[in-house]
């Protein structure tokens, strides 16, 4: 098989009422990697992931999944993805159990195999002891893993999630990528999930694209975009700033690019590729110059800055977070 | 082989559901009884209406049953254009299963609700008099006639439903369907008293053949021109089926 597990060049999908969702989407995903598609709202990640799960069709462009072309073998790519769209894709009158059941059946997958296969998923989505419960009475979280756990049903490469944790609470979402993260550490399961949680990202996304208005607008892995904003910063309180600047200045070896004195704040800046590497040096050099340090801090460029810097904009909304979430318990009450 | 596995599938997921709706079946034959307790007894003392020498109850109880079954049918679609505004439809499109299994598994699983339906109305039918043929033939054929009507009027609501797109729209459509469907159908008079337009629109009408099916087996024990009733509701199913598969994707376009 490929190593490419997920690659698209120059796809365009306009809808039926001229919307056009995506404009010229070229992205690559490498096997056993956690990929993410980070945007705001309505900048085309649904569109994007609709097409490479062989639902929708794209008006221009290529797909390929697993060395597949999505449009032609379309079935072929079906029969190795796993998939948890945005809004929700279990039965809230059913159990938790009954629910696998069924899709193993759809799924096709052998007769004596499913009782085995469907106890190893809820055994690894931590749902056992609830599995016999309606999940009419489940939290959010918990449905969330019981439809990661259907998509493992017919052990897929590649799970795509849309939107896995949206709605969820902290130790729910923790919970939650727990689980991916296991997924894809112990079975090198590849991952291909959408979000607008930069935290999400930052933390569990090998590599990630930030998506806006239908065409990338970065790619690479988070630190390389972070440390592509500008250099991480050491931020020194000190009594003698300008004997600081002097003593820093002669440091060399330590990836040291800028050191400025911030008279607002009364601080000193040392800009450095590797702030916690550099930190600890640097407070020696300065304490056996006979410099007193009153504070010391690290801040480092997040994700935000990136989409600031590459879009201008923050990426979060509050306001349409809560209008997935009443859309999610909507749909949950039947 | 896997073809069958997931519409068979697709049934047991109905059958599944029922088990903790009791409640939705049991309203649901509240109407059909009330036709034949009710409405049945009055119009036969009336005695307007030709029937061939067979009692009037017996002679809408197929009516009554199909009416019921159509009904259950048609609203079928409803639950696919609300799996339609949840995920569940795009999950079973990225499903190794082929279209025509959804749709065909999907249609058969109202199967179960039809049996539902005629398990509950036929024994009140016999209760308050009616008689039917105990010929295992004739229960054999009923059995495919309700079969066919079922999964032909929910092919045709999930057809419907790839273009009624909302809840709303679907329900109003739903409504305005059923009725009609009733009454332009040799359901509760027979056809040939019927003025010319209507007897045109009754013979364009799939329930009639149903009613006409399930008449002659289920109360008058006859299979004389059955097959032509049967030829007409399998070119029926057929095409909606056919219809609602290919269309099925704009469901989630
Ligand atoms: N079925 C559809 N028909 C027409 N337009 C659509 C359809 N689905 C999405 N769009 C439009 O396409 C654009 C991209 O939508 P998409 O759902 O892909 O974005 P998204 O990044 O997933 O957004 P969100 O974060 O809200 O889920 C939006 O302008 C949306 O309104
Ligand atoms: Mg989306």
């Amino acid at each position: 098989m490929a190593d490419i597990a997920v690659s698209t060049r120059g796809l365009v999908k306009i809808y039926s009422n001229t919307v056009k969702a995506l404009d010229g989407v070229s992205i690559n995903v490498n096997h056993g990697e956690i990929f993410a598609v980070l945007g705001p709202n309505g900048a085309g990640k649904t569109t994007l992931m609709r097409i490479l799960t062989t639902q929708l069709r794209p008006t221009s462009g290529e797909a390929y999944v697993l060395g597949y072309n999505v449009v032609s073998d379309g079935d072929k790519v079906r029969r190795f993805i796993g998939y948890v769209p945005q809004e929700f894709s279990v039965w809230t009158d059913l159990s938790g159990y009954e629910n696998l059941l069924i899709y193993a059946k759809i799924y096709g997958v052998p007769r004596h195999e499913i009782n085995e296969r469907i106890n190893e998923v809820l055994r690894f989505m931590d749902l056992s002891d609830a599995s016999k419960r309606l999940v009419r009475t489940y939290s959010g979280g918990m449905i969330r893993r019981l439809e990661i756990a259907t998509a493992l049903l017919i052990e897929p490469e590649i799970l795509f999630l849309d939107e896995p944790t949206i709605g969820l609470d902290p130790a729910a979402r923790k919970m939650v990528w727990d689980k991916l993260t296991a997924l894809n550490k112990e079975l090198g399961l590849t991952i291909f999930f959408n979000s607008h949680y930069m935290d999400e990202v930052e933390m569990y996304a090998d590599r990630l694209v930030i998506l806006n208005k239908g065409k990338v607008v970065v790619e690479g892995a988070a630190d390389e975009l972070k440390r592509s904003v500008g250099g991480e910063v050491v931020e020194l309180t000190v009594d003698d700033m300008s004997k600081t600047v002097h003593r820093v200045n002669e440091m060399n070896s330590l990836g040291i690019r800028d050191v400025n004195i911030d008279n607002d704040r009364g601080i000193v800046r040392v800009i450095v590729d590797n702030a916690e590497e550099a930190l600890p040096v640097i407070i020696t050099t300065l304490r056996d110059a006979g410099v007193r340090i009153i504070k010391a801090s690290i801040s480092r460029p997040t994700l935000d800055d990136v989409f600031l810097k590459y879009v201008g904009g923050k990426i979060s909304e509050e306001g349409r977070l809560q209008e997935v979430r009443t859309l999610r318990s909507v749909i949950k009450k039947g | 082989m896997s073809f069958i596995n997931a519409v068979v599938a697709f049934v047991e997921l109905e059958a599944r559901r029922i088990r903790y709706n009791i409640t939705e079946v049991i309203t649901r034959v509240v109407q059909p009884i009330l036709w034949l307790v009710v409405f049945g007894p009055i119009m036969a003392s009336v005695r307007a209406l030709p029937t061939d020498g067979i009692p009037y109850i017996a002679f809408i109880t197929p009516g009554v049953i199909l009416q019921s079954v159509t009904f259950v049918s048609i609203f079928y679609g409803l639950t696919i254009v609300w799996e339609r505004e949840s995920g569940i439809l795009k999950k079973l499109l990225t499903t190794p299963v082929p279209r025509i299994a959804i749709v065909l598994g999907r249609s058969s699983a109202s199967v179960i609700r039809a049996f539902m339906q005629f398990m509950i109305i036929t024994p009140i039918a016999l209760l308050i008099g009616v008689r039917i043929v105990p010929n295992p033939l004739d229960i054999m054929f009923v059995i495919i006639i309700i079969t066919i009507t079922s999964v032909g009027f929910s092919a045709f609501s999930i057809w419907i439903a790839t273009f009624m797109k909302t809840r709303e729209r679907f329900m109003g459509i739903g409504q305005a369907i059923t009725m009609p469907l009733f009454f332009a159908s040799n359901s509760i008079y027979p056809i040939n008293i019927m003025p010319p337009i209507f007897k045109a629109i009754s013979l364009g009408n799939p329930l009639t053949y149903s009613i006409d099916a399930l008449r002659k087996t289920l109360i008058i024990g006859t299979l004389d021109g059955l097959i032509t009733d049967i030829v007409a509701l399998i070119i029926f199913t057929t095409i909606f089926t056919l219809l609602a598969s290919i269309q099925f994707r704009r469901l989630i376009e």
